[in-house]
């Protein structure tokens, strides 16, 4: 019977071959490529559009002036170009964001995955994430406005400055507490269940499995939230230019005025810098800067994230 | 074995080289009415039955009859589960299980339970064993606890030289032993398995039913599983579960017989218990 099926198929030869062309095919592959490729050639185009202006503004200014002076101010006359008041200010400003931003954005997630109820997880999580939403310009004319007053008036021994880091760097931190807590929810919620039963089977507390086991099974997710928070909060520019200000006097004291890269280079953006100028190059070469900043943090976090993470499937 | 030659399936029962009657039963759990609700359903209606002591019981029945959901109530692991709650009762050696002053976590600890798919946390072999102590915070040589609690699970051997890997690098038979040394760290008084060979092949299922055997000098059992034949070899007892359909139309899981395991696959009493060891049903 099938001896005799077979014969009656057109075609016995390479009957296995392509029976007819799949154009369909190649054109989705092309689409999701090009796709791919734009957040790629968009981060090359950024590194070359970069690149020239950088080097020519190290043509200009040692590489020794710009890493080994604290003086800052290439819009001043006569300029100067050491660079540590911006790397100071955007660190700390970046240190005191992730201080309010990690424990607060990490307990929001525990309970949001491990202790609210399907009713009330599927109120707050959208209304965190409004959060995120809320207009960075709208985070710093609070901290200018309110915090900073408030501030002044509860705490007078820290004697801030009308704008200083550490209204700033709070605000900041408010506004990636929503990446932290959705981003770092996502991968407690994506832990199988199961780990959680084998841990409330040996009597652990739901605080003990939260902690102990949740939270290191989705740790990998956990640090890329994280870090993903890092890199909004040290690139991160209306806050900062508003409540930090803009005065790059070299200072640790978050109580004082400073700026940061972002706030430099809004303000230095903005401003009537000449083209071609040498306070023009400067924007640039602090952007090159901030780009190396946080290139070399993504890879770092990746490299960790992959030693230390719990696969669990 | 046999000399007449005859091929005799390999279903050993283990009850009768061990004759015991209910009444002889040293009871770890006494259930009394008891059901046990989702929401509104009624998932499992009015189950009677005693759990000896250092005896393995085994709960069989079709997909949907309720054994599982049962097996979770001794160690209140229902309780996790939104919307459930048991009616009835269970004694624990004469104490009230869902009694207001009883803590469920305090329960756990001494009603461990090894689940159908091996669970191991994405730890080391080592911190999986330590983890059950050190949350119940005993105290005492942790790497002699570890050692101990894998050699009781007949895993120590092929693991201790690699105490500080993954435990996901083992095997899903390798796995499901240490799973089961990780209840046996917190030294439970039961420990109860729900299903706990069917991800596993049979090789590393005559593991573990070898050790069940052993446990049941230390340990009392509960075992819900598909396989009767699993149930017929290792159990003491048998509880044979189904579901049956009320006058509402509405399915509810009932246990209709509990007796010896040999009794049960022998002799049952009841046509449905019969049915379904003979295969004719589920």
């Amino acid at each position: 019977m099938s001896a005799q099926h077979r014969t009656t198929v057109p075609g016995t030869r390479g009957s296995l071959a392509r029976s007819r062309p799949r154009y369909g095919e190649f054109v989705v592959k092309a689409v999701l490529l090009t796709a791919a490729m734009v957040s790629v050639a968009t981060t090359i185009g950024i590194v070359i559009a970069l690149l020239e202006p950088t080097v020519e503004f190290f043509a200009a200014v040692s590489i020794g002036e710009f890493f080994g002076s604290t003086d800052w101010g290439p819009l001043f006359n006569p300029p100067a170009f050491g660079v540590w008041p911006l790397i100071v200010a955007t660190v700390e400003i970046t240190l005191i964001a992730v201080v309010v931003a990690v424990p607060l954005g990490l307990a929001a997630a525990i309970y949001l995955s491990e202790y609210a109820s399907h009713r009330t997880r599927k109120i707050f999580k959208p209304v965190l994430e409004v959060l995120a939403g809320v207009p960075t310009v709208v985070f710093g004319f609070f901290a200018l406005t309110f915090v900073t007053p408030l501030f002044r008036n509860l705490f007078p021994f820290l004697d801030l400055e009308a704008k200083n880091a550490l209204a700033a760097g709070l605000l900041v931190g408010v506004m990636i507490i929503p990446i932290v807590a959705s981003l770092s929810e996502d991968s407690m919620a994506a832990v199988p269940n199961g780990l959680r039963e084998g841990s409330y089977a040996l009597g652990a507390s739901k605080m003990l499995t939260s902690v102990r086991v949740v939270v290191p099974a989705a740790f990998s997710g956990i640090v890329a939230a994280i870090i993903l928070a890092i890199s909004r909060a040290a690139g991160e520019t209306m806050i900062v230019a508003i409540a930090g200000g803009f005065k790059s006097v070299f200072t640790l004291y978050p109580g004082n005025e400073m700026s940061t890269m972002a706030a430099f280079i809004a303000q230095a953006g903005s401003g009537d810098a000449s083209v071609g100028s040498i306070a023009y190059k400067t924007i640039f070469a602090v952007g090159s800067l901030l780009f190396v900043i946080t290139f070399a943090m993504n890879y770092l976090s990746a490299r960790m994230v992959q030693k230390y993470r719990e696969v669990y499937d | 074995m046999s000399e007449i030659g005859i091929s005799v399936p390999n279903v050993n029962v283990r009850g009768p080289e061990v004759p015991r009657t209910i009444e002889a039963l040293d009871p770890v759990f006494t259930v009394s009415n008891l059901s046990v609700f989702y929401g509104d359903y009624e998932a499992v209606r009015g189950v009677d039955m005693t759990i000896g002591n250092r005896e393995i019981t085994a709960m069989i029945g079709p997909s949907g009859c309720g054994k599982s959901t049962v097996l979770r109530c001794f160690n209140r692991m229902n309780d996790l589960i939104p919307g459930a709650r048991a009616v009835g009762e269970i004694l624990y050696h004469d104490e009230n299980l869902y009694g207001d002053h009883v803590d469920p976590i305090e329960v756990r600890r001494r009603i461990g339970m090894v689940f159908q798919k091996p669970n191991p946390f994405p730890k080391s072999i080592y911190d999986n064993i330590a983890y059950g102590p050190r949350v119940n915070g005993i105290k005492g040589n942790m790497d002699e606890i570890v050692e101990e609690a894998l050699t009781k699970a007949a895993l120590w051997d092929e693991v201790k030289d690699k105490i500080k890997q993954n435990a996901l690098s083992l095997s899903g038979g390798q796995q499901q032993r240490l799973c089961i040394a990780r209840a046996i760290a917190v030294k439970p008084d039961v420990i109860l398995m729900d299903e706990p060979c069917s991800a596993l092949d049979p090789i590393a299922t005559t593991k573990i039913e070898d050790l069940m055997q052993e446990l049941t000098r230390d340990y009392t059992i509960v075992i819900v599983t598909h396989n009767m034949q699993q149930a017929a070899r290792v159990s003491d007892r048998t509880a044979f579960f189904t579901a049956e359909v009320d006058g509402a139309g509405v399915r509810h899981g009932r246990l209709v017989e509990f007796d010896e395991t040999s009794r049960i696959f022998t002799n049952p009493s009841d046509k449905r218990t019969e049915d379904y060891i003979t295969g004719r049903f589920g």
